[in-house]
């Protein structure tokens, strides 16, 4: 490209690289918010000082978190889900977008099957029966439920078969020709070849896992068992009651302390702050070739 | 094709096969459910046989309640599910929920053995669980409904016990006398088709009675008078504005916070801290309540033309900055009063002590008296609360032990409050629904100003049955708490000695909070025509609620201007509100 | 032949685990659609509940709150979709002008991160950040603008729940235009620069147009989430004064369904919902196939 020196351009320039500074910044202030409210005097967190440092800078609510086993338990609970809920669910995918890849005449059923699948995508029955359907397969209290009980994620199947579909079929005929039957060709061949992809879905699902709060509050009797975002959504965002009794509200006021509470949502995000520049670099083509055929 | 076929053949019974397996768990888990019910039954029978032995042998007790108090021979599980509070701090380390003082206090004494089933952050997240139990029909032998509907609904579906003639036998003296004391109205609240099914929360009257908190402290510093009308709490709240005596961040008046109301209703009459009940009393109108007009018509407060002067004035105060600006978002408006950011609000007599202790502790001169509202022409008017809202359910698939001993567990709560180690907060305790007599702190705040005067002994009050269960605790503790007690002069904050915060706060909350109650006559008591949903309401309410809910805070926070109100009573009518009117009216 | 259907064989081994998690757990609840069609009664399930027909669906019709919530939920999604479509758009457009390549990696590396974060974290901070002592507030203060309480002005949340999703979004959904923008041929710049054309003209007749497949793709694809408002995020965010604007279908069944023990009235919501979204599927896969020859699945 030929360099444009005119005037306007310069301020285009400037102007561009400001706006994009400041929407960088607007990305990463939360976390820093709650890194500086997370370091502050529990004072002067509760009435609304904190803006952009710490004020009063203190490691007690860092301190304290040491101690509070319930929520180490709840973060254990969250990287057992995520690990095994990507694990098995890119094995079931992998194994069942690469059928579906197939065009109608290599595999038959290929479209009911695709319509159920995306039939059950849509239409649930709700809350209430899903949970009694949990409770009879007794997975209440039960890692597999957390890790099972959110069902097939259809739209990362749609993006993973697009993908495969997309696999120049040379491939797959040479391997044919050589007398490999399809499992051979599917993890010997397809999968090493759609690593972008993969690695893509990988991160989807265990941002997912690793985000997901309601079925942790319904598929568990109690806060033992809670998943991390189940235990932080019941300590920060709203313990909404229309009736507090007078001890409640005690309570409440005696022990609300928002600088631990950041220090806990802090602490939360770091494992996604890890996981995502190490995938970084495969989810922009994953997504783009599983998305958008060229 | 012979391939195709047989490969739909296949996956067909591979469906079948999977369905009748999904089928099939489904039946064993009822089998399995079943069965167990059956066994329990059969072993609860063998306890019977065997406790009829044993009741003449238990410790004799004052009056009849051997059976009210006693031990069972063999343990008896009780399945419960239990809300929590995240943020508790007061268990030891080790205990829990299934295990703390309160469950080995059962244990010991009655061979009760609590079995937590579920937990639950108290508020939303517990009621979820209670309604997914509903749902599922998987209702833990007792467990405590927050609110009426939770209870009517899980009658309705035929899941509760009848527990009429249980009730009779099992509960104490002490309790039949709190019940009584409501005149029936207790155990109408926990009936359904005539028969009892669920033991009722009693709770005082004045839980239902709202007065003003504010800091004297403040108004001897810009010499004002003690508020009385409505029009004071306006100057005083100018007063307030201008002087900031916290600072940029003063609230002359805080309002309710995200969870809270802006008045009680029918359904939830009682506790409203930092509402605004009061200044609707003083327009003599009270929404919320179904009420009969001069003619004798239903009519529901909340339409009443009277609402838009109360309204109007609230909006004026909101615009003026006199009300919280984050009223209805703020996440604890508890939190601004216990961080002495607030000059005035509303609520119940225990706003003061237990529901402020922290404003005291930052600022111990902080100085907080209580005083009714009187309407333009000189009326207390107060809206009455219902007899209690929440209540303890027992599933029909609970053996007669395991009902009977629920039924020790509320006799024993209410005879042994006052005697636990309250370190821990009673929160713990397992089904606590609370039982106490109406009159319960007017009659204390009597005798304990008796106490405190030297006219009684703290010894007379010593009666373990007396249906004023803490009287006697607080008679012997009261001088020691109300170290700079003076005759016939208001208390004041610094009176008290806040050595030991629990009787503080209970002291504060009984001497000082509780004085409008107890020392004003009221002059018109409003009870709501009912307490309970009817049965268009079980389907209706939700959405007419949300619909008043919505237009009174608009016009308060001036979202809307007062004609909103107009047109929100039309939409109620229409959407419900008429059907409604109907059934109430025909209750009677 | 016979190793064409050993094939069909092993293909739907491989598909079984799937089916079978479907069947497990989305097509066995399904039983509780029934519920729609109930006055249902817990203590009697599924089978032995007063059937009534339609009179769940005509009495949500009749409930104006339900057509409140319907609405809200369209304007919600709709905006979300349309605005997740131009704002990443542009952003791609602009970041791709950056000259410095550092700079790019940078800002492109931060602008991902807030899609990693849940919304349960996010709103605490969000929150915080806009409540009336949050630092929204403080330096709006600085240019003479009076503190507001953002989070309860039901005329403001709706925009804040989409300006917080597109925010929370664009970085991330850049990511596929970005990507497109890689696969525009550099030498098509190089001719335009040679024939004269500045800066816009060829963003304007080179880049846009080389974009075009894609976001009409990203569109179509879009149009079966038009009810999708997003649960998690106005549940972590929403309260009581705005819900004449924020309450949208999923936040409503679940207070029906889970707190008001209206059962029967959340099945039925959710199943309209389900039917919905499922029409509006079928359009836009026709449409895309139709439209851009694109098979979605």
């Amino acid at each position: 490209m030929i360099e444009n020196k005119t005037l306007s351009s310069r301020v285009f320039n400037i102007l561009n690289n400001i706006i994009m500074g400041i929407l960088a910044f607007s990305c990463i202030y939360p976390l820093w918010y709650a890194l500086s409210l997370s370091l502050s005097d529990k004072s002067a967190a509760n009435s609304g000082l904190v803006t952009i440092y710490p004020i009063g800078f203190t490691l007690n609510s860092y301190k304290e978190i040491m101690g509070d086993w319930k929520f180490f338990n709840s973060f254990w609970i969250s990287i057992q889900r995520t690990v095994l809920g990507t694990g098995v669910t890119m094995l079931v995918l992998i194994m069942m977008a690469y059928p579906l890849a197939k065009s109608k005449k290599d595999y038959k059923p290929r479209n009911i099957l695709m319509w159920i699948v995306l039939f059950c995508m849509l239409f649930s029955g709700g809350t209430i029966p899903w949970y009694i359907t949990m409770q009879k397969y007794g997975l209440i209290d039960n890692i597999w439920g957390l890790v099972l009980g959110g069902s097939l994620p259809v739209f990362n199947l749609i993006v993973m078969m697009n993908f495969f579909r997309n696999i120049s079929s040379d491939l797959e005929e040479a391997a044919v020709v050589d007398g490999a039957n399809p499992w051979r060709i599917l993890f010997q061949i397809i999968v090493p070849v759609s690593i972008p992809v993969l690695a893509t879905i990988v991160l989807f699902t265990s941002v997912y896992h690793w985000n997901e709060f309601f079925q942790g509050l319904v598929l568990t009797t109690g806060e033992t068992n809670y998943p991390l975002q189940t235990y932080i959504k019941q300590l920060v965002v709203n313990i909404q009651t229309t009736n507090l009794t007078k001890d409640q509200i005690e309570n409440l006021s005696k022990l609300s302390n928002k600088s631990l509470d950041a220090a806990k949502v802090f602490i939360a995000m770091i494992p996604m702050l890890i996981v995502y520049p190490f995938l970084q670099k495969y989810f922009v083509t994953g997504i783009m070739l599983g998305a958008v055929k060229e | 094709m012979k391939n195709v076929k047989k490969l739909a053949a296949l996956s067909l019974s591979l469906v079948m096969l999977f369905s009748s397996l999904a089928g099939c768990g489904d039946g064993k888990g009822k089998e399995s459910t079943a069965s167990k019910a059956e066994e329990s039954k059969v072993s609860s029978k063998v306890e019977e046989s065997k406790s009829e032995v044993s009741t003449s042998k238990t410790e004799e007790t004052s009056s009849g309640d051997d059976l009210a108090f006693k031990k069972f021979d063999e343990p008896v599980d009780v399945h419960i599910g239990m809300s929590v509070s995240p943020i508790d701090t007061t268990l030891p380390a080790g205990d829990s929920a299934q295990d703390n003082q309160y469950t080995r206090y059962l244990r010991d004494n009655y061979n009760i053995n609590v079995i937590v089933d579920w937990t639950a952050a108290e508020g939303n997240d517990y009621n979820q669980k209670v309604s997914l139990a509903i749902a599922s029909d998987t209702l833990p032998d007792g467990l405590v409904a927050n609110e009426q509907s939770y209870l009517r609904k899980a009658a309705k579906s035929n899941m509760l016990m009848d527990i009429t003639d249980l009730f009779d036998q099992y509960a104490s003296e002490q309790v039949k006398g709190i019940v009584d004391s409501t005149d029936g109205r207790a155990i109408e609240s926990v009936s359904f088709d005539g028969k009892m099914q669920g033991l009722p929360n009693v709770t005082v009257d004045t839980d239902g009675v709202h007065i003003l908190n504010i800091r004297k402290d403040w108004l001897d510093e810009y010499s004002l008078e003690v508020p009385k009308t409505l029009d004071d709490v306006e100057n005083i709240a100018k007063v307030f504005k201008e002087k900031k005596p916290a600072g940029d961040q003063t609230i002359p008046l805080s309002g309710p916070d995200k969870n809270e109301r802006l008045y009680c209703t029918f359904l939830e009459s009682s506790n409203n801290a930092h509402g605004l009940d009061p200044v609707f009393s003083a327009y003599d109108v009270y929404p919320g309540y179904w009420l009969q007009d001069d003619k004798g018509e239903v009519v529901y407060g909340s339409t009443d033309e009277k609402m838009k002067p109360a309204l109007e004035r609230l909006a004026k105060w909101y615009a003026e900055g006199y009300i919280d600006p984050e009223m209805g978002t703020r996440d604890s408006s508890g939190e601004a009063v216990n961080a002495n950011q607030v000059g005035m609000f509303f609520g119940p007599w225990w706003s003061l002590g237990y529901g402020n202790g922290d404003s005291f502790k930052n600022d111990p001169t902080a100085n907080w008296q209580t005083y009714p509202i009187f309407s333009d022409d000189g009326k207390w008017n107060v809206h009455m609360k219902s007899v209690g809202t929440s209540s303890t359910m027992i599933s029909k698939n609970a053996s007669e032990d395991v009902a009977a001993a629920i039924i020790i567990m509320y006799n024993a709560l209410v005879r042994d409050e006052g005697v636990f180690d309250t370190s821990v907060a009673i929160g713990w305790y397992p089904l606590r629904t609370v039982a106490a007599a109406a009159d319960e702190v007017e009659h204390e705040s009597q005798e304990l100003t008796r106490v405190l005067n030297g006219e009684a002994d703290p010894e007379e009050f010593n009666d373990p049955m007396s249906i004023y269960k803490l009287l006697y605790q607080d008679a012997t503790k009261v001088r020691n708490v109300v170290t700079g007690y003076t005759k016939d002069r208001e208390l004041a904050v610094t009176d008290f000695s806040m050595e030991n915060e629990g009787d503080f706060k209970r002291m504060y909350a009984i001497l000082i909070g509780n004085r409008p109650y107890a020392t004003t006559e009221v002059d018109k008591k409003v009870y709501s025509l009912t307490y309970s949903m009817t049965e268009t309401m079980e389907r209706k309410w939700a959405n007419l609620k949300k619909l008043e809910d919505e237009t009174m805070l608009k016009i308060i926070t001036g979202q809307e201007d007062i004609s909103a109100f107009d047109t929100f009573v039309s939409n109620w009518h229409a959407q419900g509100g008429d059907e409604i009117l109907a059934e109430v009216a025909g209750l009677n | 032949m016979k190793s064409k259907f050993m094939n069909q064989v092993h293909y739907t081994l491989m598909i079984l685990p799937g089916f079978v998690w479907l069947i497990l757990f989305s097509i066995v609840p399904m039983v509780g659609i029934v519920m729609a069609f109930q006055d249902y009664n817990p203590g009697l399930g599924y089978w032995q509940s007063e059937w009534i027909g339609l009179e769940n669906f005509k009495y949500l019709f009749s409930m104006s709150d339900a057509w409140q919530v319907m609405k809200n939920t369209i304007i919600i999604a709709t905006s979300k979709m349309i605005l997740n479509l131009i704002v990443p758009l542009t952003f791609a457009i602009l970041l791709n002008e950056i000259k410095s390549v550092k700079y790019k990696k940078v800002v492109q590396t931060i602008v991902y991160l807030p899609h990693f974060l849940s919304w349960v974290i996010l709103a605490s901070i969000i929150i915080n950040i806009f409540g009336y002592n949050g630092v929204v507030n403080t330096v709006a203060g600085v240019f003479g603008a009076e503190p507001r309480v953002w989070m309860q002005e039901s005329s403001i949340f709706r925009q804040l729940v989409i300006g917080t999703d597109v925010w929370k979004e664009f970085g991330y959904n850049a990511v596929i235009y970005l990507a497109a923008l890689t696969g525009i041929n550099p030498n098509l710049y190089e001719a335009a620069a040679i024939d004269g054309a500045g800066r816009w003209k060829s963003i304007w007749h080179i880049t846009i147009p080389g974009l075009i497949p894609t976001i009409v793709l990203l569109g179509v694809l879009g149009l079966g989430s038009v009810l999708n408002a997003g649960f998690d995020q106005v549940f972590n965010l929403y309260n009581k004064i705005v819900y004449s604007t924020g309450d949208i279908l999923d936040t409503w069944v679940y207070r029906m369904g889970l707190i008001d023990l209206q059962f029967s009235l959340a099945t039925t919501a959710g199943l309209l919902k389900s039917g919905v979204s499922f029409i509006l599927i079928i359009i836009s896969y026709v449409t895309a196939y139709k439209v851009a020859n694109y098979r979605v699945f």
